[in-house]
């Protein structure tokens, strides 16, 4: 468990699964608004309500990430990356440029890939939003991870979350791609280590291990 | 030996203990039984599930978000800095500017030129004028939007090319020429009088950014006077020597912790200016400091490769013997001496056998971001003269290029004082075996005969070989290896695993020599504070150099444990087998389970340390490379579509070949971008800015871009003399040749010659619409 | 790291162009290309008014006389992978399926990817260029290699979207809502050129919303194609693109709508490569001539003189492809 003013400083929420919404606001939620109120004058948090999304700089979000809900003080203007990384701790989606363009933030939004990035954490609340941590079962890997260690479909590892995310998505919308289609699905998943003919065998691999489970 | 890097790479000249003592060096392997085969990364599952945690993964409790305000101008003089503004903003805690810092925090651009951490004088887009820290990473760049500086804007340089004329801007005093260097070997007139055939050429390549997945950053925090740093580095070692220097803490205050990283290519081998200024805010505030670069400001302002101007001259006899080779090359490492020319010429001196050499290499400034070494310095451009030179030469005296590049394959390294011979050399083999794979002259007979044919759509085939200037490891590095009374392993060792399988292969060589199994072995490493020194992770160097150290320290081990059995069995030292499980007397037949040993129980723990003996004297190690490829042009779009590639790679032993030919795979990629896609563009006419300071404008390769098929042919040859373990580098030469053998075939499918990298459509028209509409169809 | 904007998230369409009042709130729809541009600070934005919650502007269906009509919520990987496009509208599919990535895709929207800003590096970068509201063009003088040659003027912007010349060369319409009633405008009329008006680049008014695009019925005979050419195969602009659709019968061509990208600040409809191959069988004269005419009146900036041979080279090859289909 973190420290609480570890919470303090980021509005981060620490619920567990199991949580009831009320006992969230209660223990966590409303300290964290708090938090943010008294470090920034810019905060409006307390006009903020979730039902309304008007707030000038900060409101109440509530997104499903991996199957758990968590309710958040946000800025407009914060992105579901951000938020992902530096508050959820969810940090397997990776930063590489914060324009779209790299696909390191590579995370399914309602079985999609999108990048992470160019999606603002008010604009997520709703749908359903999968990260590699939501990948595992448990501790272990998830057929298209599994995949990836077994043809060694990575090498300094960073965008290897979003190759994967890009791969599940497209297994999820196409069990058995062709290769052709696999490079497609991960040409917005730039590798500078260049291991591209590894990633394409894993996904071939991938589709296979997602069969036979 | 005049490389730049060098020093990055190696320390020379120390004297470092060694285990085994010299002169009782072990054996080479014979047939191993773990090394060499397919073995998936031991950090893999880290890596795939999202535990790994990189330095931009690092979120600390009271963390604040750093950031850098950079000077927008090309060329420009800081006459104010405002931060009232700034400071009055909510959540912004400190502000560091020029004025603050009051001259006390200086930066060495290089050995010669240190100038202040925010210099007044900007002497490219993206210098660091003040650094802020503040709540979130979007305050604090509130923060640099509100900071008012006024800029006396210099005029400035931004092509290479334009820097030595009369009139252009003046960015040092002492002028804009850094260096120039000439080199030379017997008489290169004598040699083009004595040819058939003299051609002589220009070539170019375009500046590339290392672009790295991961930026550039770090996490800074002290604990009373002691600083922690998480870097995103190839050397943590060498961040940490920087780190205190400019700080003026003793070593043994700065701790630089590296676990994992996304990536450098050799622009993370240093600390950045971010790094001392995540410090300084740290201190300054009381609390950990996080500064990642943009990817805007990475492009600026953290390192790239050269552009290159070449000009080659070649002699060649009929029979294919080259006479005499003239080179000289102008590049700029940008505003500072950042090894411009840094290696540009090696290939020329040492690739194939020629008496007859001559270079000058010319090393300027322009008002563009510094240099950082970028995987093979010189070596990929030069490639691309000299490749295309050999293939040129080889069509004027109607011989094929690879049994041009066959007949001159040198067995001595001639471009280094007194020709020292190679340890080995896999260069035949290589050009050898990849054509023979590649079906190299059933392709060539085929694409000479579809020539004739009309299509727009033209095929061709192109090769390209190499050596990489070092590769071979070195001095120093230690090892610890601890084996517990489970028997279970520990390795600690102070490299950095940059994505080339550092830690799997280091497990891999104590899974050969303890008999333990890869996974079962925990890895400690890339921690000043707890590993043991090693030089950064670069220059193809880091399995060659920690591979036969750790080896090293398994043996010791072993011949503890072996010790203790011979104790516990009643037999003397040199009757004892090590098995793996178990050690064996061969003279009674006994045998003792490792973890059975009394003394190791009673011990808990066997320590041993391995030490990187020297390399052979007076012989070089170098790795060796050719490859091949085929592309289709469409002469009517100038599109080029690569269909294939093929490595063959001499890197000594193959110690793993899963990781192997992702090297090979992934090399060839990085050249497909010299050669294809990338480059850095300049706004010369009006400001100097980089305008491509994206990843869409500035295009590295997609899945798209590479070919379906891609071979990796190692011609695994352990170098017994090189080290104890046979290997060496790999990373290096793997993107060599690419690029090259790109333009090969490009000149083989619609006989265009690409000068200028990259072929992309827009050179690649331009070169067409210059050919007769036959030729074109 | 953007500024600060409030945002809102409006459940009808009616509230929407309500919020959208004062000139610095912007629309967002899947904001692919407005973050980008906020990163940049191309513009000023005060206010974002998301229409995500707009289900009805979202989807693709058949419409009364047998076009076709797909909300501008569509996204474009929905247009890409449609039955009734890919088989009917082929060149809108494919137009489609060249846009920026597959993550890109699967956000973007078809409204939006018509509404798109340029990609001039001058234009997004930090340079306060004529369409900014500064003094001149950048490109005019500067590294111009991506920029247009046809329909400059005082600006060299390329349009980057691969999708509306693929729906100009079927005659789509946009139709689009505003506060005082809504107005249908064809894709040929919605786009505005820097010789009208260099700050702007549709008709689109501030507090407009396009809402639908609609494609008229795809006549029998009816053949298209999208071709772009690119330096690099993914996220990459076209360098030279080209939108065809032919009506041909029995193996003549009856009519012809060409439409360019990568050549002009908006969508370029090259007429006279039309008036050449129309009431022809596109035997290799027509090709040539009419590849060459599309050219005639180009006027390449220094660094962009490659896009000639390359546009007219691209226009032979798919020309051939056509014929006799």
């Amino acid at each position: 468990m973190k420290k609480k003013e570890d919470d303090e400083k980021t509005g981060q929420c620490q619920c567990e699964h199991g949580y009831t919404r009320r006992g969230f606001l209660a223990s966590v939620g409303v300290g964290a608004m708090a938090a943010i109120a008294t470090t920034s004058k810019l905060s409006s948090a307390k006009e903020a309500s979730p039902a309304e999304l008007s707030a000038e700089k900060a409101v109440v979000v509530t997104l499903l990430v991996n199957d758990r809900t968590h309710r958040l003080l946000v800025e407009p203007r914060w992105s579901l990356l951000y938020v992902l990384r530096e508050h959820l701790g969810l940090t397997g989606t990776k930063v590489g440029c914060e324009r779209g363009e790299c696909g390191a933030c590579t995370v399914l939004i309602d079985d999609l890939p999108r990048n992470a990035c160019l999606t603002l954490a008010v604009e997520a609340e709703g749908r359903r939003i999968t990260t590699l941590e939501g990948l595992m079962q448990g501790e272990e890997l998830g057929p298209v991870q599994q995949a990836f260690v077994e043809e060694d479909a990575m090498q300094c590892g960073y965008c290897t979350p979003g190759q994967i995310m890009s791969v599940e998505g497209l297994l999820r919308a196409r069990p058995q791609p062709t290769p052709a289609e696999i490079r497609q699905a991960v040409s917005g998943n730039l590798c500078r280590c260049g291991t591209y003919p590894h990633i394409v065998k894993a996904a071939a691999r991938a589709a296979d291990l997602k069969a036979k489970r | 030996m005049k490389d730049d890097e060098r020093d990055l790479y190696f320390v020379e000249g120390i004297a470092v203990p060694q285990t085994p003592l010299p002169g009782e060096e072990p054996a080479a392997w014979g047939k191993t039984t773990v090394i060499g085969q397919r073995q998936p990364r031991v950090d893999a599952y880290e890596r795939v599930s999202g535990t790994a945690v990189y330095p931009s993964d690092v979120v600390l409790p009271n963390m604040l978000y750093g950031a850098l305000l950079r000077c927008p101008h090309a060329h420009a003089r800081v006459k104010k800095v405002d931060i009232s503004a700034a400071e009055r903003m909510e959540g912004v805690h400190a502000i560091l500017t020029g004025a603050s810092l009051a001259g006390k925090v200086k930066w060495p651009y290089s050995e010669e030129v240190v100038t202040d951490l925010f210099d007044a004088q900007c002497r490219f887009e993206g210098e660091a004028v003040a650094a802020v820290a503040a709540t979130t990473p979007y305050v604090a760049r509130d923060a640099l939007r509100a900071i008012a500086v006024e800029y006396e804007v210099l005029p400035f340089v931004a092509d290479e090319r334009e820097s030595l004329a009369p009139g252009a801007a003046q960015i040092h005093a002492g002028g804009n020429r850094f260096k120039a260097e000439t080199y030379e070997r017997g008489d290169v007139n004598k040699g083009f009088a004595e040819a058939d055939v003299v051609l002589e050429e220009k070539y170019r390549t375009a500046c590339e950014i290392q672009s790295p997945m991961e930026l550039h950053g770090c996490v800074a925090n002290w604990e009373g006077d002691s600083l922690t740093i998480w870097e995103s580095t190839q050397g943590v070692y060498a961040v940490q020597a920087k780190t205190a220097d400019i700080l003026g803490l003793p070593l043994s205050k700065v701790r630089v912790i590296g676990h994992y990283m996304g990536g450098g290519f050799g622009a993370k081998l240093q600390p950045g200016k971010y790094t001392i200024c995540a410090a300084l805010l740290a201190r300054k505030i009381g609390r950990p400091v996080k500064i990642f670069l943009s990817r805007e400001e990475a492009m600026l302002a953290a390192g790239n490769r050269p552009p290159a101007n070449m000009t080659i001259k070649a002699g060649v006899k009929k029979d294919g013997t080259l006479t005499a080779l003239q080179f000289s090359g102008l590049g700029s490492g940008g505003a500072y001496p950042a090894g411009g020319t840094s290696l540009l010429d090696w290939l020329v001196r040492d690739l194939y056998v020629c008496p007859n050499v001559q270079s000058e290499l010319t090393d300027v400034a322009i008002n563009a971001g510094p240099a950082r070494p970028f995987r093979a310095p010189g070596h990929p451009q030069c490639a691309w003269a000299l490749e295309q030179m050999m293939d040129a030469l080889a069509e004027a005296i109607g011989m094929d290029p690879v049994d041009l590049r066959l007949k001159n394959v040198p067995l001595v390294s001639q471009g280094r004082e007194g020709s020292p011979p190679y340890t080995t050399t896999g260069l035949s083999a290589c050009i050898t075996e990849g054509a023979e794979a590649f079906g190299w002259r059933e392709a060539r007979r085929r694409t000479a005969a579809a020539r004739k044919e009309k299509n727009h759509l033209k095929r061709g085939v192109g090769m390209g070989s190499c050596v990489w200037f070092v590769g071979g490891g070195r001095p120093p590095s230690t090892v610890i290896v601890k084996l517990f009374a489970d028997g279970s392993v520990n390795l600690n060792m102070g490299a950095s695993d940059i994505g080339t399988g550092t830690k799997t292969v280091m497990s891999m060589v104590l899974a050969e020599e303890l008999g333990v199994r890869p996974e079962t072995i925990q890895i400690e490493h890339a921690d000043t504070g707890s590993t043991q020194y090693a030089t950064p992770s670069g220059g193809s160097k880091t399995v060659p150099t920690e591979s036969p150290a750790v080896r090293s320290a398994a043996i010791a081990v072993k011949q503890q444990l072996l010790k203790m059995a011979a104790g516990e069995l009643g037999s003397p030292l040199e009757n004892l087998r090590y098995t793996g499980e178990y050690i064996e007397a061969t003279d009674s037949g006994k045998k003792v389970k490792i973890t059975d040993l009394a003394s190791l129980k009673k011990q808990g723990v066997v320590v041993g340390i391995g030490y990187r003996g020297p390399n052979p004297e007076g012989k070089v190690v170098n790795p060796f490379a050719a490859q091949f490829c085929e592309v289709e042009v469409n002469t009517r779009t100038g599109e080029v579509r690569i269909l294939r590639f093929l490595g063959a790679h001499e890197s000594g032993r193959v110690m793993d070949r899963l990781t192997f030919d992702n090297q090979v795979f992934g090399g060839i990629t990085m050249g497909i971008g010299l050669g294809m896609t990338e480059k850095r563009i300049l706004d010369a006419n009006s400001t100097g800015k980089m305008v491509n300071r994206n990843l869409h404008d500035y295009k590295l390769p997609t899945a798209l871009d590479v070919p379906e098929e891609m071979v990796s042919l190692p011609v695994d040859m352990p170098d017994s003399e090189a080290n104890n373990t046979g290997a060496k580098g790999l990373g290096e030469p793997v993107t060599i040749p690419t690029a090259a053998a790109i333009a090969n075939a490009i000149y083989d499918a619609v006989g265009v010659r690409v000068r200028q990298s990259p072929a992309d459509p827009l050179t690649m028209n331009r070169l067409l619409a210059e050919q007769s509409p036959e030729e074109r169809s | 790291m953007t500024v600060h904007f409030s945002y809102v998230r409006p459940a009808s369409l009616q509230d929407a162009m309500g919020q959208l009042t004062g000139d610095n709130a912007r629309i967002h729809a899947g904001g692919t290309d407005l973050l980008g541009c906020l990163r940049d600070e191309v513009f000023p934005v005060d206010k974002l008014v998301s229409i995500s919650r707009l289900d009805k502007l979202r989807g693709i269906k058949k419409t009364t006389d047998g076009g076709l009509s797909i909300g501008a919520l569509t996204t474009i990987a929905e247009v890409a992978v449609h039955p009734l496009i890919r088989e009917k509208y082929t060149a809108l599919a494919q137009g489609a399926a060249a846009v920026g990535s597959p993550q890109i895709r699967n956000q973007g929207t078809l409204g939006g990817n018509l509404c798109q800003k340029p990609r001039c590096w001058y234009y997004r970068g930090e340079f306060h260029c004529l369409r900014k509201g500064g003094d001149f063009c950048y490109a005019a003088e500067g590294e111009n290699q991506y920029h247009c040659i046809l329909g400059g003027d005082y600006c060299y912007i390329v349009h980057p979207s691969d999708t509306a010349p693929a729906l100009q060369a079927f005659g789509a319409t946009l139709r689009i809502a505003g506060p005082r009633g809504g107005r249908d405008v064809s894709v040929a009329d919605f786009f505005v050129p820097p010789s009208r008006d260099v700050t702007r680049e549709t008709v689109l008014e501030q507090e407009e919303i396009v809402t639908e695009i609609l494609l008229p019925p795809a006549p029998a005979g009816l053949r298209s194609a999208y071709r772009k050419v690119r330096a690099r195969q993914a996220w990459d602009f076209a360098l030279a693109g080209v939108a065809l659709a032919l009506e041909q019968e029995g193996g003549r061509v009856q009519k012809s709508r060409v439409v360019l990208s990568g050549a002009a600040p908006i969508p370029w409809r090259a007429v006279e490569v039309e008036k050449i191959i129309n009431d022809s069988t596109l035997g290799a004269e027509v090709i040539r001539e009419a590849a060459a005419a599309a050219m005639a009146k180009a006027v390449p900036l220094s660094k962009n003189g490659y896009k000639i041979p390359l546009f007219q080279g691209m226009l032979e090859e798919e020309l051939e492809k056509m014929r006799g289909a």
